[in-house]
């Protein structure tokens, strides 16, 4: 009987609606209105591109022709794919060296930055500045720096004695020289560890000093314990970065030539783009984007339960 | 007030032998710190120099001429060439070699590696020599330090492609127009959002909050074919900013996480003194609660900006007329199309950096802050 009456009405907000308070009624009406902003969003831009994308993965779609039922094709087809291979080693390539390097870096620079000097604000000024230059400006300033003729990387290396290589032209070196772009731009891991290393109480280091433990043991045992939320936080969001590493290889090459070297710099979005906009295959494009979704959120699960022994949460 | 001063007991000095022990001691301390901070600094300088370096070089080749770009090895200073005048006008300046010794002859003309070149002291002396005999150069500009300005008009000016009536200013103009009105519809589109995620107390709203959160998840390459195909074939808005700008109308998980983080620091107290006085949530949201969020309306504004005036997939996608490139598309445009210009790329990159170091430089403290934020989850 009370299904049948549900069913009759014309509108309820919420299954269990009429069981609530007054006041929650009132409440969840009012907050509806307050959130219809994001339900249209969701709708039309999250949950809508979700379906339909899970729908032309399954599919031959080249968005002229009417869509073609393909089952699990493009899925399978992905596994033959040299070129899915490659932009998947090159993006492993670049989660796997460049996040830790540039946590790495970005926590031993936090380190130095939170040195009690004069000229510490300045300093924290120089270190930040390059990560607020937009990509396209910043891989092009770095695309000139590499320059093997006359671009100052080499040139640098040269007063060390050290003959640099072709960073452009070399297979083997077009990835450093992204790394090398990423490391520059750092700037926020930086501020996020040096506000970690604010937090890292006073009190404890103190203890420490006077139990005679040196500047490395104090660091090693306490302060990279205290800070390592943070680093898994930056360890995250740097790989989930990572996987969808675009704009920096797009601009690093130009459309003509996407991966160039010998397909060195063509990373998993890049070739999903070439895909979808370069050469139409939409559905296979957005098997590769589901595939993507899945190895990150592998990923994120993996890192987050193995940091659970790692990690040491404060209070 | 009155204070009330503890006469405190002074430990009676000891002037002894061991003052001068103390003393030493005193001064090896002040040796070992003197040392540590030289360290210290020199640390900070010697790896300083990998993020301050590439940045003024970005500005040093901004100010370099055409014939100092490519000099090798690169020289830190911008060069161009030392002018003279001669007959009213401006002509470079070269070391020339003679039979009479090496001479400065202004150049007038240079053809097919043949100069023509003149004394500026005596103009009407035309002599020619080859620049090059064989493996002797025979005349060498002089260079000197100069800035040339004129690199910034001219990178600006110019068109990235040819035949297209489309330069920096009109994509400095669209990445305006974008920014202005991504920043406008994130404010007013996520404001609401957060608000009610912070401070209407309804049945569900966890369940609902985590959803919001959990759409921060989805990489974007899943959303993109799809939008791709809604925006350009469903609605007709190809090769128009409203794909960029429109979505931002619509709330997005990033900033309803930073607002509501923020809206939670207002006292619940004041909201339900409020409501208790018969205001409605439209009333507390828009005259208690956005007045007390300035900060975090800033912060938000700013990032907002950056990310506007920073992105590059969103324009490439959807614009394809170099009249409404923005400052992304146009400079990446402009380096692919001409790709040995580092001195006027270098100027368009700059100009496209200077609105956002501006923007830092104003509001430091809430740039910092913002990344902070996003960097504390609870």
């Amino acid at each position: 009987m009370d299904e049948v009456q549900t069913k009759k009405r014309k509108f309820t907000w919420h299954p269990k609606f009429n069981k609530w308070s007054y006041r929650d009624r009132a409440n969840f009406k009012i907050a509806m209105l307050f959130l219809l902003p994001w339900t249209i969003g969701f709708l039309a831009f999250t949950l809508y591109p979700m379906v339909a994308s899970l729908i032309y993965s399954f599919s031959i779609y080249h968005s002229k022709a009417p869509l073609e039922w393909n089952g699990f094709k493009n899925y399978t087809e992905l596994f033959t794919d040299e070129l899915f291979w490659t932009a998947l080693y090159n993006t492993l390539y670049m989660v796997a060296i460049a996040v830790p390097l540039t946590l790495l870096f970005s926590f031993f620079c936090a380190v130095l930055l939170n040195l009690k000097v004069r000229g510490q604000a300045f300093y924290r000024v120089i270190y930040f500045l390059p990560s607020i230059v937009p990509t396209v400006a910043s891989t092009i300033l770095w695309l000139w720096i590499l320059n093997p003729q006359a671009g100052i990387m080499n040139t640098v290396l040269g007063y060390f004695g050290i003959n640099g290589p072709n960073w452009m032209t070399n297979p083997a070196w077009s990835k450093p020289g992204l790394i090398l772009l990423g490391i520059w731009g750092m700037g926020s891991t930086i501020v996020i560890y040096l506000s970690g290393l604010q937090d890292v109480s006073a009190s404890l280091i103190e203890a420490a000093e006077l139990d005679g433990a040196n500047w490395w043991q104090r660091l090693w045992n306490i302060t990279i314990p205290m800070v390592s939320p943070i680093t898994l936080f930056n360890l995250i969001t740097g790989v989930i970065f990572m996987f969808q590493y675009f704009a920096q290889a797009y601009v690093f090459r130009g459309f003509q030539n996407l991966g160039y070297p010998l397909n060195s710099t063509l990373f998993y979005s890049v070739l999903l783009y070439q895909n979808a906009f370069q050469w139409l295959k939409m559905g296979y494009a957005s098997a590769m984007a589901w595939v993507l979704f899945i190895i990150i959120l592998i990923c994120t699960i993996l890192l987050l339960k193995v940091s659970d022994r790692f990690t040491y949460y404060a209070g | 007030m009155e204070t009330t001063n503890i006469p405190i007991q002074q430990p009676e000095m000891k002037i002894s032998s061991e003052s001068a022990q103390a003393r030493q001691r005193k001064q090896a301390r002040k040796i070992k710190n003197t040392f540590q901070s030289l360290m210290s600094h020199g640390l900070i300088i010697f790896f300083g120099s990998f993020f301050l370096v590439p940045f003024l070089w970005m500005l040093i080749t901004a100010f370099k001429s055409n014939e100092d770009v490519f000099h090798t090895p690169p020289r830190w200073l911008p060069y161009d060439n030392l002018l003279v005048e001669v007959n009213g006008k401006q002509y470079p300046l070269y070391n020339v070699k003679t039979d009479t010794g090496i001479r400065q002859l202004a150049a007038i003309k240079i053809i097919e590696g043949v100069g023509t070149f003149v004394d500026p002291a005596t103009p009407s002396q035309a002599m020619e020599f080859e620049i090059q005999q064989g493996e002797t150069k025979v005349a060498e500009p002089i260079m000197h330090v100069s800035f040339r300005w004129q690199n910034f008009p001219d990178a600006m000016n110019r068109a990235s492609r040819p035949s297209v009536n489309a330069n920096f200013w009109t994509y400095f103009k669209n990445s305006m127009i974008i920014a202005f009105f991504v920043i406008m519809g994130t404010l007013v589109s996520n404001t609401p959002v957060a608000y009610a995620f912070a401070k209407i107390k309804f049945p569900g709203r966890d369940a609902l909050f985590v959803i919001v959160l959990a759409t921060m998840m989805l990489p974007y390459q899943i959303t993109m074919i799809p939008l791709y195909l809604l925006f350009n074939n469903f609605l007709h808005w190809g090769d128009t900013f409203l794909p960029i700008i429109v979505p931002t109308f619509f709330a997005n998980a990033y900033d309803v996480f930073l607002l509501r983080q923020f809206f939670r620091t207002i006292p619940d107290e004041m909201c339900d003194a409020a409501r208790v006085d018969g205001a409605s949530e439209w009333q507390i949201f828009t005259q208690l609660v956005l007045p007390l969020s300035v900060p975090v309306l800033a912060t938000v504004t700013v990032f907002t900006f950056l990310w506007a005036w920073n992105d590059f997939t969103g324009p490439l996608l959807f614009l394809t007329s170099p009249k409404n490139f923005t400052m992304a598309l146009g400079l990446q445009d402009f380096q692919s199309q001409r790709s040995l210009i580092w001195n006027q790329l270098m100027a368009a990159a700059t100009v496209f950096t200077i609105p956002i170091v501006i923007a830092f430089f104003f509001a430091q403290k809430t740039f910092i802050q913002g990344i902070k934020l996003t960097g504390s989850k609870e």
